[in-house]
């Protein structure tokens, strides 16, 4: 049993090792083991014009969307787990029906009704849709939240004085606090990482970053690719690492 | 509880109408263009879809390997959620941590991670050809093969983490009495483990296997133009002929067969006392 997870963890894990290795190849092309050692793939990843553009875009979406999603999705938990909502499954079915369709036929919904007819800009197209994405996510997790949370609490600040307002800012807020934090870590990554919704929402100068890799990679293979990865992945896990510090992020997966 | 339906609205309205209008009304009206001929609605589109057998291959083709990927994904599952369950202290957090690590990165990167490791100068062929089993590289990429393993490596955390779950909760003397009783390791297995975690099993089956069935980038990197998926093979329908009508029938049918799996799995699930 040992054993077996063992190799587990080296098919699920592994080939992030590879791709470390590959990108600090000196050779001019992909290989593993590499030829020699040098960092310069990653030097030319900040070369890269399209790279840099790209990962602003992609960055300013991420926390655009999740800002969005938790504004919408917040109060909406909120509601769901504190009043009696008539059609409460219908309104939670809609709220979490991006979950449902495959983000291919979403990005490709939004460019023929909204881009094509109403002359939606791409980049507002692509910010509603990851906007939407992220939705499910943050009001399953501040959900979960609210659920270990007694309502006895808050009304109880209410029957003290406090204004309902005030008993959500001061009472609810700081309880929900790192479900709220782990539901803006969960959305930024599915953001930042999302390529089939972003795939046709992509234009001249609008281009996210893995859109924007998935392209490079059709013209070539070098190493460049592996550095970026690399250093993806380098971000991601120390996002991850941090928020699994502070907030038990594995809870909320 | 508080009872006023009003403020509920005021909160619940924004996010409910955000959805409508930018998701569910435009993904309904991609629908429905696999279902209008002639200006009516009508099956012909269908029909029509099937009646290519480029199209047919595709179409069996996602569903044998979203079936392939969920059964090897289940079978290591089990395995490794075993042996993370049974772990005691700290160290088991540290296991889940590293199965959800995956999961974080960018599905690009780890796709691209395969070309490396499959590709005709990858450690694969040189281990082949290292060990004298072939001459030439083989043909890894490009290929069913490159695909069900980066799906099942795509996929597989979810899977585990659904069992860990289902695994935790079963009750351990079932199993130390079936011990007891003189029951080896496969007879507790089929008999004791597997019905009382099928519904964990239910929900990571149906993500593994919706998941295969809606991943791009995977068979878009590791299976090539030739190799094509149904999401694929949107794709090519669109950006090369404008083919929404055809786009509608490929959307149509990923989503039903990915309820199809959940129903299948949920009977899986309830099947518990038979």
């Amino acid at each position: 049993m040992r054993v077996a997870l063992g190799l587990v963890l080296l098919f699920l894990i592994g080939p992030f090792a590879v791709i470390v290795a590959a990108s600090l190849s000196a050779g001019e092309t992909l290989a593993f083991p590499p030829q020699g050692l040098s960092l310069r793939w990653v030097e030319k990843v900040f070369e890269v014009e399209s790279f840099r553009a790209s990962f602003v875009l992609s960055l300013t979406l991420a926390i655009g969307a999740t800002s969005a999603a938790l504004a919408l999705g917040v109060p909406a938990a909120y509601a769901l787990a504190r009043y009696k909502v008539p059609f409460a499954e219908i309104l939670r079915l809609i709220v979490a029906s991006p979950l449902l369709v495959p983000g291919i036929v979403v990005g490709l919904a939004l460019l023929r009704y909204l881009v094509v007819p109403l002359r939606f800009p791409i980049v507002l197209a692509l910010f509603l849709a990851h906007t939407a994405l992220i939705l499910p996510y943050a009001l399953r997790v501040v959900s979960a939240s609210l659920a270990n949370l007694r309502p006895e609490i808050e009304e109880a600040a209410v029957l003290l004085g406090a204004s309902r307002a005030g008993a959500f800012f001061r009472v609810v807020a700081p309880n929900i606090r790192d479900g709220v934090l782990a539901a803006m870590v969960l959305g930024f990554v599915t953001s930042f990482n999302q390529v089939p919704v972003s795939l046709f929402l992509s234009g001249p100068g609008v281009e996210t970053l893995p859109i924007d890799m998935l392209g490079y990679l059709e013209i070539t293979y070098d190493p460049s690719v592996a550095a970026l990865s690399t250093l993806l992945a380098a971000l991601s896990l120390a996002i991850v690492l941090i928020a699994e510090r502070f907030l038990g992020l594995t809870r909320y997966v | 509880m508080f009872e006023k339906r009003a403020e509920a609205f005021v909160l619940i309205a924004p996010a409910a109408l955000f959805s409508l209008a930018v998701f569910v009304a435009p993904v309904l009206a991609l629908l429905s263009e696999g279902f209008h001929f002639e200006g009516h609605w009508s099956l012909q589109p269908l029909s029509a879809f099937f009646a290519s057998s480029l199209n047919q291959a595709v179409f069996w083709r996602t569903l044998k390997i979203a079936a392939l990927v969920t059964a090897a994904a289940a079978g290591l599952g089990y395995l490794a959620a075993q042996a993370i369950v049974d772990i005691k202290g700290g160290g088991k957090g540290r296991m889940v941590a590293m199965v959800v690590l995956p999961l974080m990165v960018s599905p690009v990167a780890r796709t691209y991670a395969w070309i490396v490791i499959l590709g005709r100068t990858g450690i694969v062929n040189r281990a082949l050809i290292f060990v004298g089993l072939t001459d030439e590289p083989l043909r890894i990429l490009f290929s069913e093969t490159a695909i069900f393993i980066g799906l099942l490596q795509l996929l597989l955390p979810l899977m585990i983490l659904s069992l860990i779950g289902a695994l935790e909760n079963l009750p351990r003397d079932a199993v130390a009495a079936a011990r007891v009783l003189g029951a080896n390791d496969l007879q507790i297995f089929v008999k004791i483990i597997l019905p009382l975690t099928r519904e964990g099993f239910a929900v990571g089956g149906t993500l593994v296997f919706a998941g295969s069935m809606t991943a791009y980038i995977t068979p878009a990197v590791l299976g090539g133009a030739k190799v094509l998926m149904l999401e694929t093979l949107l794709y090519q329908r669109v950006s090369i002929a404008n083919d929404l009508v055809s786009a509608g029938v490929i959307a149509s049918l990923l989503i039903v067969m990915s309820f199809a799996a959940n129903l299948v799995m949920r009977r899986i699930a309830k099947a518990r006392t038979a």
